[in-house]
């Protein structure tokens, strides 16, 4: 992390860390007004990360064989705050109009073999790029606005009930009393299709590397605007209860419209519904329902309950029922009509001395379908059990798990422990794993085990200067040796 | 040689292993919130408990004392002493560093000190009666102090490191809230240490977002950016070897269940997570990205070498692989490079793939006997488990990974000049609401097999 003071920023200097223009005009304007010259601060993170391993390659002659990858990831994050006037703040700063500009840019580059050699021209897979540059979120946001209004504007995700999305656009919450906020949000999805567009959180279903006329292809091509609503009661914790009743639609125009094609159709359309509740403190409860607009039916249901037994023992109990479903435009959303309920429980309880166990189980129910003529296997399950003691001088770790049923059986175990031979200055890590597994497509050849065991550490340089080594050695059924390197540098420095 | 690799890096990983058993052992103390109050605070605070499943407040809050004193809050009270009688300054206070413990002066106004002539002051005339002797508050671990050649030149030093949190005693007095309001408990323990100090849930009571601001950075520490500083250090004890109160503060689940960072919690935050901005009052958003950006692998989620365990996990879609990877993207990477995906053909439909659909061209077969065609190469009518189509019901993310829609196509479109027209459609699709509401909100996906206009392409029609 780098932490500077700057005074004043410009146009240039903001484009110059790669800030997109819509986003950087917006920052500009929200920043022009304030006359006096006085301080902003920023925070920038830079981080680079290099990885080397071996992957599986299934060879000409059906032998196994290791193939080389190399990948190259460089994140800048940037975070510039008290951009409001001093007069602004009131007498309690960071409380009360506040005003700060967020970004995340990814360079990563993808080196490596290719089993077949690397498909060029005609042959090209458009999903595969070999290096890109993303904004993954550069906005410009507003927080407890005149006491009542938090806003982001610009490229921006968020983690709602049941769901991932991110869109280029704003979101406005506003607080009508102590219990009351509504939230409003437009804008375009993010698509790996766009400039300096991660495909992070697109809707799965469609595909741009298809070239399939009966695909559509030109459709990749299309913005989607979405736009959505919410109500929310007990927002910041003001009641036992909080509810949250959210609704979004995404919607497209017609590429290569047929005639008598509708203009437009939608990619995704849900409402949700989630509430927490907090009973004495003791029980705690979570539920959401999520109802797919564009099917016609519930494709998201949890509900999870957390009891507090004592001090030092929980108890966690979940239902989750999910049906797959995909982007409007997809022909999956006709394949897709299984779905499954998951039954999930864990314990977890605090003995002296830091020491914590925990064990959880999970039982899963995929429910038939109308038209299948010929049952499978319907259920799977598993559980695991660990252990962890973590002191100042490190953390030592036990894990141990097994399932079996659909998708097939795992067991395995996992000893793992942090050392800070100087704390924060100089920390050595190590991990064994062994597991066995096997696959209930392919149990005769999809079948074997794995010894892998990890060694590295995290050395601060200098002042600021981070670097994280790691290698891994892994000996099993389809390898003697397999081998995997990650090195992480984050400089951290105050100008 | 890759023996002797393998045995190098085993020898590594296990010393780490070993290292980290003997260093965590070795280490004293603890940093880790809600811990029972260590031997050395035990000893010299008379009122703190044992380990019981009582809560007592977090080290890296309130961290660890020593009050080499004697003092009883009780029989202060008995006595009609007030609470401002000692502590005058609390009512003037703003910053929760200032320390409010009284000093001698505040004590002199009943107990007759006599620094000149300490041996001279007489003992109290009965018990629980004022006296000025030093060793009537002065002293450690039972034994009182008093000046003399064989004892220690001054009294046993209070140590009172600052709490890592914001506090303003005058804002509170000024409200009109009383001392008890927080401190009920001191007037029943006698001896008070940082055990009988408020915790959050009392402050809660009034910090409910109603009566007064419920932002946890109203009285936790915060960075510069708003965000909760926690990374907490206390110089104070390290100065005086009392345990460090340093480390990384984090929820214990004791607010709102769900959040308290166990060894767990890594798997299992998503109900944590659903609320973004409680996330981002310690958070960065790129912390998310850390790990759901989906570019290193977090060891804690996959183990070793998960490439050649990851398919049985993809196909039970546990964990959620979409929650990190866009199957259509992040898979596909992978597939195409190693020869699992079916077609790097383009993605244009006639040209003969590399490594087609379900069989492969003397490579691997990913898919079981059975998966699309019989042994003879005929389509299977009759799917069986072990067919595509009870996968993809299923599970067709995990096909996402490798194939796009075309493969679907080259047997499932209507269109006569492509498909073998294998309907996917379960029975009375076609009034079905799913097939209904489909066509009406994006007949799109229809026309990817159908062709508008055609029977088949209105629901009614039974598809």
């Amino acid at each position: 992390m780098i932490s500077v003071h700057v005074r004043r920023v410009g146009l240039g200097a903001a484009r110059a860390f790669g800030v997109p223009l819509s986003a950087t005009l917006a920052f500009a304007l929200l920043t022009a007004a304030p006359k006096p010259a006085r301080a902003y601060d920023f925070n920038i993170d830079l981080q680079t990360i290099g990885q080397g391993y071996q992957v599986r390659r299934f060879g000409a002659t059906g032998a196994d064989e290791l193939l080389t990858r190399r990948r190259l990831t460089q994140y800048l994050n940037v975070n510039v705050f008290n951009l409001e006037p001093d007069a602004w703040r009131g007498d309690t700063a960071g409380a009360r109009n506040v005003l700060y500009f967020d970004a995340s840019l990814r360079f990563d580059t993808d080196f490596g073999g290719f089993m077949l050699g690397r498909p060029t021209g005609s042959d090209e897979i458009r999903e595969l790029r070999q290096s890109q540059i993303d904004v993954l979120y550069a906005f410009v946001g507003g927080r407890n606005m005149g006491g009542r209004v938090d806003f982001q504007l610009g490229r921006q995700m968020h983690f709602d009930l049941v769901d991932f999305y991110a869109f280029d656009g704003a979101d406005v919450l506003a607080r009508l009393g102590h219990t009351l906020a509504a939230e409003a949000f437009a804008g375009t999805e993010v698509r790996g299709d766009l400039p300096l567009s991660a495909p992070l959180y697109e809707l799965d279903g469609t595909s741009s590397g298809s070239r399939d006329p009966a695909t559509r292809p030109d459709q990749a091509e299309q913005l989607r605007p979405l736009a959505g609503a919410a109500i929310v009661v007990g927002e910041g914790g003001s009641l036992p209860v909080t509810a949250r009743l959210a609704y979004r639609r995404m919607w497209s125009a017609t590429a290569d419209r047929l005639p008598g094609e509708p203009g437009s159709g939608v990619n995704d359309e849900k409402a949700a519904l989630t509430a927490t509740a907090d009973f004495g403190h003791r029980v705690f409860a979570t539920a959401g329902v999520r109802y797919n607009l564009l099917l016609g039916e519930l494709d998201d249901e949890q509900l999870s309950l957390r009891v507090k037994l004592t001090t030092r023992q929980w108890l966690t109990a979940e239902h989750v029922f999910l049906a797959p479903s995909f982007d409007g435009d997809s022909i999956w959303n006709v394949f897709s009509t299984g779905a499954y309920r998951d039954f999930r429980a864990s314990y977890e309880v605090g003995l002296g001395g830091e020491m914590k166990l925990y064990a959880r189980g999970f039982f899963r129910l995929f429910e038939r379908t109308a038209d299948e003529v010929v049952p499978g296997r319907t259920t799977a399950h598993g559980g695991s059990a660990g252990a962890a003691w973590r002191r100042p001088g490190g953390v030592l770790r036990a894990d141990g798990y097994y399932d079996d049923g659909f998708g097939g059986r795992k067991g395995g175990v996992d000893l793992s422990g942090r050392w800070a031979v100087r704390p924060r200055k100089l920390e050595l890590e190590g991990r064994l794993t062994g597991y066995r597994w096997r696959s209930d497509q392919q149990p005769a050849t999809d079948v074997g085990f794995v010894l892998g065991t990890q060694a590295g550490g995290r050395w601060e340089v200098g002042n600021g200067v981070r670097l994280h080594l790691l290698a891994e050695d892994n000996v099993g059924t389809f390898y003697r040796s397999q081998w995997r390197g990650l090195a992480i540098v984050e400089i951290s420095a105050s100008l | 040689m890759k023996h002797r690799r393998l045995s190098s890096m085993m020898v590594i990983a296990c010393a780490g292993l070993l290292g980290a058993a003997a260093g965590v052992a070795a280490t004293p103390g603890t940093s880790m919130p809600t811990p029972a109050p260590t031997p050395k605070e035990a000893a010299t605070s008379p009122a703190a408990p044992a380990v019981s499943d009582a809560p007592v407040p977090s080290p890296l809050i309130y961290p660890a004392q020593t009050i080499p004193l004697r003092f009883d809050h009780v029989l202060h009270a008995r006595l009609g002493a007030r609470c401002e009688a000692c502590h005058a300054e609390a009512a003037s206070s703003r910053v929760a560093a200032d320390n409010l413990i009284p000093g001698e002066a505040a004590c002199r106004t009943c107990h007759a000190i006599d620094r000149a002539h300490p041996s001279a002051v007489p003992p109290p005339a009965a018990p629980g009666k004022a006296t000025g002797r030093c060793d009537a508050c002065h002293g450690a671990e039972g034994i009182g102090w008093m000046p003399g050649p064989d004892a220690a030149a001054e009294p046993p030093r209070v140590t009172l490191p600052h709490p890592n949190l914001k506090f303003n005693h005058q804002l509170h007095a000024a409200r009109g809230i009383a001392c008890e309001s927080c401190h009920a408990n001191i007037v029943k323990v006698g001896f008070a240490t940082r055990a009988d100090l408020p915790m959050m849930g009392s402050c809660l009571g009034c910090h409910d977002g109603k009566q007064a601001v419920s932002r946890c950075g109203a009285c936790h520490l915060t960075e510069p950016d708003g965000r909760l500083k926690v990374a907490l250090s206390s110089p104070a004890t390290v100065a005086t070897g009392l345990p460090a109160g340093s480390g990384k503060l984090t929820p214990s689940g004791s607010l709102r269940g769900f959040d308290a960072h166990g060894p767990t919690f890594r798997r299992d935050h998503a109900q944590a997570g659903r609320d973004e901005a409680y996330c981002l009052s310690c958070h960065r958003r790129s912390d998310c990205i850390d790990c759901h950006g989906g570019v290193v692998r977090p060891p804690d989620i996959h183990p070793s070498d998960y490439v050649s365990l990851h398919g049985n996990d993809a196909r039970r879609n546990t964990p959620d692989c979409g929650s990190c990877h866009r199957n259509q993207t992040f898979c596909v990477g992978c597939h195409q490079r190693t020869g699992v995906a079916s077609d790097p053909e383009g993605g244009l439909p006639g040209r003969q793939p590399q490594n087609p659909f379900g069989t492969g061209t003397g490579l691997k077969h990913l898919h079981p006997p059975g998966w699309a065609r019989d042994e003879g190469g005929a389509v299977i009518t009759t799917p069986s488990p072990a067919s595509h189509s009870f996968q993809a019901k299923r599970n067709i993310r995990a096909c996402a990974s490798c194939h796009r829609e075309e493969s679907c196509l080259s047997c499932h479109s209507a269109d006569p000049t492509r498909g073998l027209g294998v309907s996917p459609h379960g029975p009375h699709f076609g009034q079905t609401a799913r097939c209904k509401l489909m066509a009406k909100r994006n007949i799109r996906a229809c026309l990817k097999c159908h062709s508008l206009g055609s029977a088949e392409i209105e629901c009614e029609g039974g598809m």
